[in-house]
């Protein structure tokens, strides 16, 4: 029953919402699988919402036994766990409306916090492109030496002094990321599309039972 | 020459040199001359032609981490909007959303603009795809109150929205999924809205099937969207400084790949 | 009840995608028809990876990637999930440590109860702890910083991607490299396969993600789903190759179908 149940939610509620998608009411009135498929999303994001809370346990848990082990870097948990204690309660009594005091302070953790934080690391990426590009991008055989020609061409054509060198290479970078790289993002995504779907179909009808743990 | 150790550059060089490369221009900047392409002139007359008094949807799906790169796309877009007399509503469907358009909101506040009449900031839908979805059939069902705690139905800029299609323009200004993608498939398709988008420059290529198939009217692509759209709209910004930095970052990366390269071709040659 | 406009084709296009899929499924299991599926290397080199691991004293990391399993990364999720079942038992196998780190908070519960499910398969309950599948953040690159710590800390020796993966994947596989893990990738996702096939040793590309619980498994249901979506591939290349050259010479008719 254990894994019956699951397997049988899945099949009664993707039917649901996938006959909602073709299907609907003959007389133009309300369509009772529309309000279904309606209602049974909304749940989705309810059980999200749960998810949420039962991650943050698993969270509180590790960290709080780094802590009271006084386990190695015990000093970054505890940072962890007030982070998100004082965010949570500051973010809830804002939006809340506990005053103006809650609304500012929590916009300027955020502001001050938060945005340099995610910003910082998305920084990060630029070094390591630069790392990763001169380590990866070596004229070895045919096919690299294409790609790395194009991503020259293209990163030349997305800056400013691309076109102060050459003011053609705005156009040939433009060809390359419409023309080629379309093709190419077109093929793959229809035959994503197929796996998807095949998947999907293995996982709606129960053949597919790995995520659901055990050896099936 | 040591070949061998020119394969293999300490990673450490290589970023002092891209800090640098970026940072001097922030500093001075070059002003390098930039072009516009054809994608920001379609954009800017869709969003041109919308008439004052209607009002446009913003989704803002992206977090601090590429807010570098769409940011300034949205800022761009809502002073245009602003200097027209065009209502901009806000949603979001990533948690830092909403900051995002307190952070539009704020600077038009200080100028006079009011909320609710002016603006509105709907906040943060969980869910993903599925909220999308719900949130593009049934716009006032799915939020009743705004990131502010004002009942939505009390908004002045509220009046008169049914669903998404009730919106001259959505533009979903995005670094990732939910976002593009998403919107495409849930609401447009099904709806056939009127959706933009701006999107994080990474993600321009797998955008671009949408955007030749019409289901995307036009896009901003990245920073470099930002900055082209502040001069086409005729006010140079803060992203065109951006793109000098952009400009020297892409030369020092492809001078290492040259050096990389010219390094593994001589120490082949000398085996 | 009735069909909705412009969703005939869409019905019909679920429907014989359906029955192609379920007669492949049937005939493989019936031994009528085994698909193979040529080498995959980047599957290969996974239990080499963990040897290596075993070899090193160091931990294994695993992240089923940054996807959730209600949009349309799901597959991807759940193919990574499957791939996660088999490192689990190879770890228990071999007695090393794996570190399973979760950003979406959906795929935690699941990845939890594979884990545990694995171990108990391999006769290794008691591997099993707290800190096997760790949650991070959902902020995503909270998470990135998060597994880069980890994989700082704890000096892994191989480090398996498998999922849908966004702009973190760069930062995972440079940090990997900087650690000097052997280093697995598999996505689906178009923008980021070229991070990864610059940084790891190994890297699953597109639909070879989707073939890797396959793969791993031999089992014949899913070989034989495999099997049919080549037969649907080929089936839509000549719809597109005939639409293309109808519409080109200004006979729309398919194109006039599929927008039925």
């Amino acid at each position: 029953m254990r894994r019956e149940i699951p397997l049988v939610i899945t099949f009664v509620v993707g039917m649901i919402v996938l006959l909602a998608r073709i299907f609907t009411a003959a007389d133009g009135g309300e369509f009772i699988l529309a309000k279904w498929a309606g209602e049974l999303t909304d749940w989705v994001i309810i059980v999200s919402a749960f998810a949420v809370g039962l991650a943050s346990v698993n969270l509180f848990r590790i960290h709080g036994d780094i802590v009271a082990r006084k386990r190695p870097g015990w000093i970054n948990s505890l940072t962890l766990l007030a982070a998100i204690v004082v965010f949570a309660v500051i973010g809830i009594a804002a939006r809340f409306g506990a005053g103006p005091f809650f609304s500012e302070l929590n916009q300027n953790l955020y502001d001050s916090i938060i945005s340099p934080l995610g910003a910082a690391m998305f920084a990060i990426l630029a070094f390591y492109i630069a790392s990763a590009a001169y380590r990866a991008f070596r004229m070895r055989n045919l096919e690299a030496s294409v790609m790395l020609f194009a991503a020259i061409l293209v990163m030349l054509g997305r800056a400013p002094v691309g076109e102060l060198i050459w003011n053609q290479f705005p156009s040939i970078a433009n060809w390359l990321v419409d023309i080629p790289n379309t093709v190419g993002q077109r093929a793959i995504m229809i035959g994503a599309a197929i796996g998807g779907f095949a998947t999907s179909l293995r996982i709606l009808l129960g053949i597919e039972r790995g995520h659901l743990g055990g050896v099936e | 020459m040591d070949w061998k150790k020119l394969q293999n550059i300490d990673r450490r060089i290589i970023y002092i040199l891209l800090i640098l490369a970026t940072a001097v221009p922030m500093i001075r900047p070059l002003a390098i001359p930039l072009s516009t392409g054809p994608s920001v002139h379609k954009f800017y007359q869709i969003m041109d032609a919308i008439p004052a008094g209607e009002k446009v949807l913003f989704s803002l799906d992206y977090a601090p981490s590429g807010a570098p790169d769409v940011h300034p796309q949205a800022l761009a877009v809502m002073k245009h909007m602003m200097n027209k007399g065009v209502g901009v509503v806000f949603i979001s469907f990533w948690e830092a959303g909403p900051m995002f358009g307190e952070q539009l909101i704020r600077a038009y506040e200080e100028q006079g603009y009011e909320y609710g009449v002016h603006f509105a900031n709907l906040g943060y839908v969980p869910g993903g795809e599925s909220a999308i979805k719900r949130f593009g059939e049934d716009v006032a069902g799915q939020v009743s109150r705004d990131f502010r705690n004002n009942p939505v139905s009390s908004l002045p800029i509220m009046q008169g929205i049914k669903d998404t299609r009730d919106f001259a323009a959505v533009i979903c200004f995005s670094a990732g999924n939910p976002g593009v993608q998403e919107w495409v498939r849930q609401v447009q398709g099904p709806l056939g809205i009127n959706l933009l988008a701006g999107a994080v420059t990474v993600s321009v290529p797998q955008y671009m099937p949408y955007v030749d198939a019409g289901q995307v009217k036009a896009m901003l692509a990245g920073l470099r969207g930002a900055a082209e759209y502040e001069t086409v709209s005729g006010n140079p910004g803060p992203s065109v400084a951006k793109m000098d930095a952009q400009s020297l970052g892409h030369l020092i990366i492809i001078a290492f790949i040259i050096v990389g390269n010219i390094a593994f071709f001589m120490d082949k040659k000398k085996q | 009840m009735t069909i909705m406009a412009g969703r005939v084709t869409f019905l019909f296009t679920v429907l014989i995608m359906g029955a192609i899929v379920l007669i492949g499924v049937n005939m493989s299991q019936a031994g009528k028809w085994t698909p193979k599926i040529r080498r995959l290397a980047g599957l290969d080199a996974v239990e080499e990876a963990v040897g290596r691991a075993t070899e090193m004293g160091a931990p294994v990391h695993f992240s089923p990637g940054i996807g959730n399993i209600s949009d349309d990364s799901a597959p991807q999720t759940f193919a990574g999930l499957e791939v996660l079942a088999y490192v689990t038992e190879l770890t228990a196998k071999y007695n090393t440590e794996i570190i399973v780190t979760i950003r979406q908070p959906n795929v935690f519960p699941l990845a939890q109860e594979i884990v545990r499910q694995s171990y108990l398969a391999a006769g290794r309950p008691d591997m099993f702890q707290e800190d096997t599948v760790q949650f991070l953040s959902s902020e995503q690159f909270a998470y990135a910083a998060g597994v880069m710590g980890i994989m700082n800390r704890r000096r892994i020796a191989a480090n398996l991607m498998m999922g849908a993966f966004w702009a973190e994947s760069l930062l995972f596989a440079e940090a990997g490299a900087q650690v000097g893990a052997i280093q697995v990738a598999g996505t689906a996702a178009m923008a980021q396969l070229p991070f990864f096939v610059a940084a790891c040793d190994y890297t699953l590309i597109g639909e070879e993600l989707y073939a890797a619980g396959a793969y791993l498994s031999q089992d014949k249901v899913k070989l034989g789903s495999i099997g049919s979506q080549d037969i649907v591939k080929g089936i839509t290349m000549v719809i597109i190759l005939v639409g293309s050259l109808l519409a080109t010479a200004d006979i729309t008719i398919i194109k006039d179908l599929l927008s039925k």
